[in-house]
């Protein structure tokens, strides 16, 4: 039943979310009275003929007031028809569909290394002991807050200079189907998101260490190891997991600039491109592909929160207190 | 935007480490393209970085930019070709002749040439490719414009291709040289615009294999190559990969790397710190127009000639491009790029004199100064509307842009600077929402001054652009151009365009900067060439060398 609302809920989000993308990326595009035509025919210093002019104004229904050309991109939105690009000519879906699977995969690279990177750095600085521990951990903890203000074309201007400029031992360019080419984008942006969830998860950790329910736990003579995945483990990795769709959208905003940078194809280059010629379905297309994806994240988050957090999967009405919580874990051990 | 100095500074770092690679990995010295060091080796495929627009169609008939113009120079040539002194050379045409009133022109073409799917090379493909350049369905620019005064291409046989034009076109054989004329094979054109896009069909040294969009194009040797000298010899290279590498700091890193073998648009500093090691610079100037700030005319303020000469006597420019640009460019005082054999300059008229600028303005009838320091004219601000298009000025420009400023602003002006992307710099344009601009523009030989500079020019297109954007409006200017594009004669041309740019000086429409910078380095490959039309290169007689 919960579940079932939540997919409706995320239905009519998705909705709302393509609905708002779209217009604002029209209105951004073609408010004003800009006018592609120049953009898409010409390009700098050439000068199209009358014909081709009205040709392609008629063909690209430019010729329609501004409303009615919203109303066209809103129906075929509607109907998952993304239509054609003004400058490619080809279907936007093709476009979509050759841009995406490098992009995901550089997301998901980052991703995964932006967790293992997380978890490493706020294991070693809640686990450190002594004098040098605690210095060590004093020293992670500022690098963490350094590298969630670290702005990816720096950090990858600096690993192409270094790595691979300098020193030759990865390629300064991204070709999909290459995995050393990998490297270097996804440590570009999987750093600043590593940062922000390791502090998220150092916190969750201290906080877990000394909560209740894991010294609940110890009483009752479960193992340290067992303690630290059921209890703390678990603990910490919900506010982390809450916020993977942000790290989502900030991985898919943040390959824009890698994948320029590191000149790898995918779905930042392709609405660069778009967005400097005017080419409204292809930017139309790729905001609204990245939105779904967006939503669907969250979605997906979102169940699985309810699995690894039993607050949220038996609700019972004015009982579910924090109390419980400490409760809970217990029960499943 | 400019880039922060950390960037800049480990850029410099990057290059100190890739110099101090590149000299333990080999001889460290020359292995530039007029080397003849005798290590280069037959095959291989060369890699080719370019910082340009991925061309959204490789067929440079359809648009026509220069992103076009420089991959498709390995795979369709042109009719004629023009050498570095400007004169123009044979190339799929061995020879033409013109009739006495300059309306029809006859072109020979090579016996017994053919494009790489075996159609012949012969005066009915020059017909389709005109016809093909003449289509509006084409969405041709830049080539729609070189022949619009054909109105019909006669095959008078196999080898001769009469043009009859509609009016004396003496620019026409320089029009054709330039790759957005290029001829390809009918058959090729006959499959659709979206087959031709993909894989033109033509006679060059190489051939387009595959395209994957935003990554490559692959090239592979046309192993039939033809010169135009007649020799049958293809090219020593196997092929080429196109890449596209949209950021310079990469595409200079992965050159200092050995990923690519030459690099498009580096940056001034990357040129001046390839100095002294194993890469070659090549520089290639574009021909046609000089960039420069074109001053509107058709508004106040700068419908004053006074105003106009203030302006640009209290630029001065010269030190911002000095710095700037790290010394690989000189100033310009042409309206025309300095490969143009018909180039004339006056420096006399770009003197620094912010005195005479006041002068000119307190004439001017600008005489009072507001608050913030600008002056002001009736309570108007002299204000001047400046839209920049950020795809078409690089870095290093907009910041001279904003050099000229800060230095016409002691002189009361109000520089008001408004990056933008193509479209919206169109739109500026069209609705006159400037009083100052600066856009590139590349065409072979002098007549480019027809089409900045004419009234004609002045007229918007329907899309509303136009390109005269001083909206220079001079019937003694417009007589001369007309007379300069009928004229037959050489000398007289020259003389009369000699005339023309003199009135654009000292009207001072225009404020010229310097030549439309087009710079390559190559490392570990020798014998690039650029061609002396659009200044594209050739890898024909390219070769990889040990590295």
């Amino acid at each position: 039943m919960t579940v079932l609302r939540l997919v409706l809920g995320a239905l009519g989000r998705a909705a709302l979310v393509v609905w708002v993308t779209a217009t604002v990326v029209f209105f951004a595009l073609r408010g004003g009275g800009r006018d592609p035509l120049e953009a898409i025919l010409g390009g700098p210093g050439s000068q199209a003929g009358p014909e081709a002019v009205e040709a392609a104004r008629t063909e690209y229904g430019l010729d329609n007031p501004v409303v009615v050309q919203y109303l066209d991109q809103l129906r075929r939105v509607a109907t998952l028809d993304l239509g054609t690009s003004f400058s490619r000519r080809v279907p936007v879906a093709d476009l979509l569909r050759d841009a995406f699977p490098s992009t995901v995969v550089l997301a998901a690279t980052s991703l995964v290394l932006a967790w293992a990177l997380a978890l490493v750095v706020a294991l070693v600085a809640v686990g450190a002991r002594g004098p040098v521990g605690r210095a060590v951990a004093g020293v992670l903890r500022g690098l963490e807050v350094v590298a969630t203000v670290t702005p990816h074309f720096w950090l990858g201007a600096v690993l192409i200079a270094v790595v691979a400029a300098g020193l030759g031992w990865l390629p300064a360019t991204s070709t999909p189907g290459q995995p050393a080419g990998l490297v270097l984008p996804s440590i570009t942006l999987a750093v600043p998101l590593a940062g922000f969830l390791g502090q998220l998860m150092r916190d969750g950790l201290e906080e877990a260490g000394t909560a209740p329910f894991t010294t609940s736990a110890r009483a009752r003579g479960a193992s340290p190891a067992r303690v630290f995945t059921h209890h703390t483990l678990r603990h910490a990795s919900l506010p982390v997991l809450a916020l993977s769709g942000w790290a989502v959208g900030s991985l898919l905003s943040g390959a824009v600039v890698v994948e320029l940078l590191f000149g790898r194809p995918g779905l930042g280059r392709l609405l660069v491109d778009a967005t400097l010629v005017g080419d409204v379905p292809v930017v139309i297309g790729a905001v609204v592909l990245v939105a779904l994806l967006y939503v669907v994240v969250v979605t997906v988050t979102d169940l699985l929160e309810r699995v690894l957090d039993p607050r949220l999967r038996r609700p019972r009405a004015g009982v579910a207190t924090p109390d419980d919580a400490s409760a809970e874990p217990v029960a499943l051990s | 935007m400019r880039r922060p100095a950390p960037v800049i500074a480990l850029s410099a770092l990057a290059l100190v480490l890739s110099a101090c690679s590149g000299s333990t990995g080999g001889d460290g010295e020359g292995s530039g393209s007029s080397d003849p060091s005798g290590s280069a080796q037959a095959g291989g495929t060369l890699v080719y970085a370019t910082g340009d627009a991925e061309p959204t169609c490789l067929d440079p008939h359809v648009g026509g930019n220069y992103p076009q113009a420089l991959i498709s120079t390995q795979y369709l040539e042109p009719l004629v070709g023009r050498d570095a002194d400007g004169t123009i050379t044979p190339w799929l045409a061995t020879g033409w002749t013109v009739s006495e009133d300059g309306l029809t022109w006859d072109f020979t073409l090579a016996e017994g040439r053919t494009f790489t799917d075996g159609t012949p090379v012969d005066a009915a493909a020059v017909k389709a490719n005109v016809e093909h350049l003449q289509d509006p369905d084409t969405g041709s620019s830049t080539g729609y414009l070189a022949v619009g005064k054909v109105s019909e291409v006669e095959v008078v046989d196999a080898t001769t291709a009469r043009f009859h034009l509609s009016a004396p076109d003496a620019a026409l054989l320089e029009s054709l040289s330039q790759q957005w004329t290029a001829i390809q094979s009918p058959a090729g054109i006959e499959r659709g615009q979206d087959a031709n896009c993909a894989a033109p069909i033509g006679t060059g040294p190489f051939v387009v294999e595959a395209w994957t969009p935003q990554q490559q194009v692959d090239l592979v040797r046309n192993e039939d190559y033809v010169r135009p000298d007649g020799t049958a010899e293809p090219a020593a290279l196997e092929g080429i990969t196109w890449r596209f590498l949209p950021d310079a700091a990469t595409r200079y890193a992965a050159l200092g790397s050995g990923q690519v073998n030459v690099i498009d648009n580096p940056q001034p500093d990357s040129i001046v710190a390839s100095e002294g090691t194993d890469i070659t610079h090549i520089d290639a100037p574009r021909p046609g127009s000089s960039n420069r700030i074109e001053l509107n005319t058709a508004q106040a303020p700068f419908d004053d000639v006074a105003v106009r000469e203030a302006f640009i006597r209290s630029a001065n420019p010269e030190p911002g491009i000095e710095t700037l640009f790290a010394g690989v460019t000189a100033p310009s005082y042409s309206p025309l790029a300095s490969v143009e054999p018909t180039a004339y300059s006056d420096e006399s008229l770009f003197g620094y004199d912010l005195d005479e600028a006041e002068a000119l303005l307190d004439g001017a009838g600008w005489t009072e100064r507001d608050a913030d320091g600008y002056r002001t004219r009736d309570g108007e601000r002299l204000t001047v509307r400046f839209p920049v298009s950020t795809n078409q000025s690089v870095a290093a420009e907009q910041s001279l842009f904003e050099q000229i400023q800060a230095n016409t602003r002691q002189a009361g002006f109000e520089v008001v600077l408004e990056p933008m992307d193509l479209s919206a710099w169109y739109t500026a344009l069209g609705e006159n929402a400037y009083e100052a601009v600066s856009a590139p523009y590349t065409k072979v030989g002098p007549d480019v001054l027809r089409v900045l500079y004419h009234s004609d020019s002045t007229v918007p297109a329907p899309s509303g652009y136009f390109a005269n954007h001083a909206q220079v409006k001079d019937p003694a200017l417009d007589a001369l151009l007309d007379a300069a594009s009928a004229s037959q004669d050489e000398a007289e041309r020259a003389d009369l365009y000699a005339q023309a740019q003199a009135i654009v000086l000292e009207g001072f429409y225009i404020l010229p900067l310097y030549d439309q910078q087009n710079h390559f380095l190559t490392r570990g490959v020798e014998g690039v060439e650029t061609l002396g039309t659009v200044s594209t290169p050739t890898f024909v007689d390219a070769a990889l060398t040990q590295s």
